[in-house]
């Protein structure tokens, strides 16, 4: 009597869960960045982070990001302590997600990320594994893990789209996903069309990363943040003299190449370093002062973009965020302020915030330097 | 044979007096060959200025085009001169340590005081930890100078413990070595990536941080120290004898060691301290000048630092030249000609150093 009613009660159960949940029993099947194919039988439910900045991607398409994270580096949290506070003030929780890493790949635990007993991981190199991290990604899936490749900094405008709705399949957040590609696209597009038709004469841009950073001249070549030149319309100097994505420019090769723009790169990482502090909780004025700082150094004042007052400072951490076509548009309006005049970057991010970021993006992410900052005996206001 | 056995005491004393004066050409040749290797320098860059243009600039700055003088002032004269400076005290530095501790291996880095200066240098960039009150752009150097020169306070103190042996020395500087390896290794460690990125940039040594009041800083260290080597070439020459006969000719030898050896920190550090770590330098030179001039240190010490200068300024202009308009880091460009070149010395060597 009591088996029979355990069966009954099990074909209720079987009966109800397919007609409550119908999704339960559709596998869902995402092709990652890497080609792989990756089948997980319901959407994520503990998802392990190979970088904890990717808290950013996901919160544009899941509404609790961190309700979802089983572990992460703390790369995050040593890195962005105010992103990190933003977050842990919205979402408490944030606190008890296991750390498996300081945020690089040498400190990854591999013990900690099997303990934390994820059933995705996400990977998207940068500080943390990447498609040749073999070791790991076998490790974790003869565990069972399944392991899913996304990417926003190697190839950052090809990747970023395919990446969100890579994300949004794993969580279940398709619409969401779909909705943050549409208004991406849109963006992009916007710049990309209008170029096409313009066809501008693409004007010569010294990229200076990690600006007043150590000597000078760090500059990225077509990859990393390098690429958002070139979809902006204009000509990065350091492309035509580096193989390399990234590499140490000689200042006098700078000089000599004349360029019409400087852009300058920055973040919080350059806090107490002598460079260009920009970014989450950042104001302009700090910016807009580190910024003439760094071009007042001997050689570098001399570059013509500085002497000709076109000097604009960009938020490094672009180089791996999902909202890099912010990154884009304020290039492009840099460069060719007549064809972009209407573009309104401002705007653009209030409507990021507005509309998909439940913590938003606050703090200096572009800046211009007006030229009587520049100049070095001008005592400022 | 320079000593003809039938010539009596004069033709003993001449053909010395041949031998000091082929000596002096010798280093007055080598001082040649670095001047036309600094001009040499000064004439090699991405953008189109020879040395007629390079030499009318330096002449009369205010007659050059203005983008021609930054080139030249801020840009090539600064790298060329700190070229010359820190590989003459990095060569100085490893002469005087050779001979002061009796071992060919001897030099900055073999000896733990560049591992020093690395981890000073790691503890400014990852850590952010350094004297309060200096200028952002000054803190590495000023660690990575202050733990060199301190690596050298604590080899000394470490051998006064244990006698003054030229070879507990050198197996004290080793553990140095290896401990500020480990410590490195630590910070690295502990690093975000993009500090990490940055000490490793810095340890494999870059000309570019030059600037002419960097570049004075370390030519008023040269003038201060090789005063005093000089001074004491020729207890470095009678030390070249064996440590017993030194000292029953009257030459204190720990006392000679103890300043020897501040001395060598001294130029290490600050060398160091402006363009990080580059290798071989120290070690090469030496060999180099006392292939070429022998153990007389009246000659050898000049010529050493004069050979270090040499090759760090054609390392400089290869660094220029392998990839125009990129900087390739300059402790690569040493690395990578002075081991076949140190190899080649080694393997040709006909007598033991």
């Amino acid at each position: 009597m009591a088996r029979w009613l355990v069966c009954w009660l099990a074909l209720v159960a079987a009966a109800g869960g397919s007609v409550f949940s119908p999704a339960v029993a559709e596998p869902i099947v995402v092709t990652d960045i890497a080609g792989r194919t990756v089948t997980i039988e319901r959407p994520a439910q503990r998802i392990l982070l190979g970088e904890g900045r990717q808290l950013l991607a996901l919160s544009l398409i899941h509404s609790d990001p961190v309700s979802i994270l089983a572990g992460w580096p703390a790369d995050l949290k040593r890195q962005d302590e105010e992103t990190y506070a933003r977050y842990s003030k919205k979402y408490p929780g944030i606190e008890d997600i296991a750390i498996v890493g300081q945020g690089s790949l040498d400190t990854f635990s591999i013990e900690r990320a099997l303990a934390v007993a994820p059933d995705v991981a996400v990977f998207s190199g940068g500080y943390g594994p990447s498609v040749k991290s073999t070791d790991i990604v076998s490790r974790l899936e003869s565990a069972g893990v399944k392991v899913v490749f996304i990417d926003f900094i190697s190839k950052p405008l090809e990747n970023t789209a395919q990446s969100l709705t890579i994300l949004g399949k794993l969580v279940g957040r398709e619409a969401e996903a779909k909705a943050y590609v549409e208004f991406y696209n849109r963006h992009r597009q916007r710049i990309a069309d209008r170029l096409a038709t313009a066809k501008p004469k693409a004007p010569n841009v010294f990229m200076h990363a990690h600006a007043g950073l150590g000597a000078c001249c760090n500059s990225p070549s077509r990859t990393t943040i390098g690429a958002f030149i070139d979809a902006a319309g204009g000509h990065n100097i350091a492309a035509d003299v580096l193989s390399a994505p990234f590499g140490q420019l000689n200042l006098e090769y700078v000089l000599s190449a004349h360029p019409d723009i400087y852009v300058g790169t920055g973040g919080v990482h350059l806090i107490g370093k002598g460079g260009l502090v920009m970014g989450p909780g950042i104001d302009l004025t700090r910016s807009e002062e580190t910024l003439a700082d760094v071009v007042a150094a001997p050689g570098l004042s001399d570059v013509a973009a500085v002497r000709n007052g076109r000097v604009f400072g960009l938020w490094h951490i672009f180089n791996n965020n999902p909202a890099n076509f912010l990154a884009v548009e304020v290039l492009a309006k840099w460069f060719h302020p007549e064809l972009f005049a209407d573009v309104d970057p401002d705007e653009s991010l209030r409507e990021l915030n507005d509309r998909f970021l439940p913590v938003p993006m606050q703090g200096t992410y572009w800046v211009t330097l007006t030229p009587s900052r520049e100049a070095p005996d001008a005592a400022s206001p | 044979m320079l000593l003809r056995p039938e010539s009596g005491a004069a033709g003993a004393l001449e053909s010395y007096a041949a031998l000091v004066r082929r000596r002096i050409v010798f280093v007055g040749a080598i001082a040649v060959l670095v001047i036309v290797a600094f001009i040499i320098d000064l004439a090699t860059g991405p953008s189109a200025l020879g040395v007629s243009d390079v030499l009318r600039g330096l002449y009369a700055p205010a007659e050059a085009e203005r983008a021609t003088a930054v080139i030249i002032w801020e840009v090539r004269l600064p790298q060329a001169l700190i070229a010359l400076l820190v590989g003459a005290a990095l060569s100085l530095a490893g002469a005087e340590m050779q001979t002061l501790l009796n071992n060919p291996m001897a030099s900055p880095f073999t000896l733990g005081m560049s591992s020093a200066a690395t981890f000073g240098a790691a503890l400014a960039i990852v850590l952010g930890i350094g004297i309060p009150g200096i200028p952002a752009s000054w803190i590495v150097p000023v660690n990575a100078f202050l733990f060199a020169f301190g690596s050298v306070l604590l080899l000394s103190a470490l051998s006064r413990l244990r006698g003054t042996g030229g070879d507990s020395i050198v197996l004290f500087g080793i553990a140095l070595f290896f401990t500020f390896n480990a410590l490195v290794a630590l910070t690295q460690f502990m690093a975000s990536e993009q500090a990490l990125q940055q000490l490793v940039f810095w340890t494999m040594g870059s000309l570019t941080r030059a600037s002419l009041d960097k570049a004075a800083l370390v030519a008023l260290v040269l003038a201060v120290v090789v005063p005093f080597s000089m001074m004491s070439a020729w207890k470095l020459t009678a030390l070249r004898l064996g440590e017993d006969r030194a000292r029953s000719i009257g030459v204190n030898v720990s006392r000679l060691r103890l300043g020897g050896l501040l001395r060598a920190s001294l130029l290490t550090g600050v060398a160091v301290a402006f363009v990080g770590t580059i290798a071989f330098i120290g070690l090469v030179g030496p060999h180099l000048a006392r292939l070429m001039i022998g153990e007389d240190h009246r000659f050898f010490l000049p010529a050493s630092a004069l050979c270090g200068a040499l090759i760090l300024s054609l390392a400089s202009c290869a660094s220029k030249i392998i990839m125009p308009g990129v900087v390739l880091p300059i402790g690569l460009v040493t690395s990578l000609i002075g081991v076949p070149f140190f190899l080649a010395l080694v393997l040709n060597r006909r007598e033991q150093i």
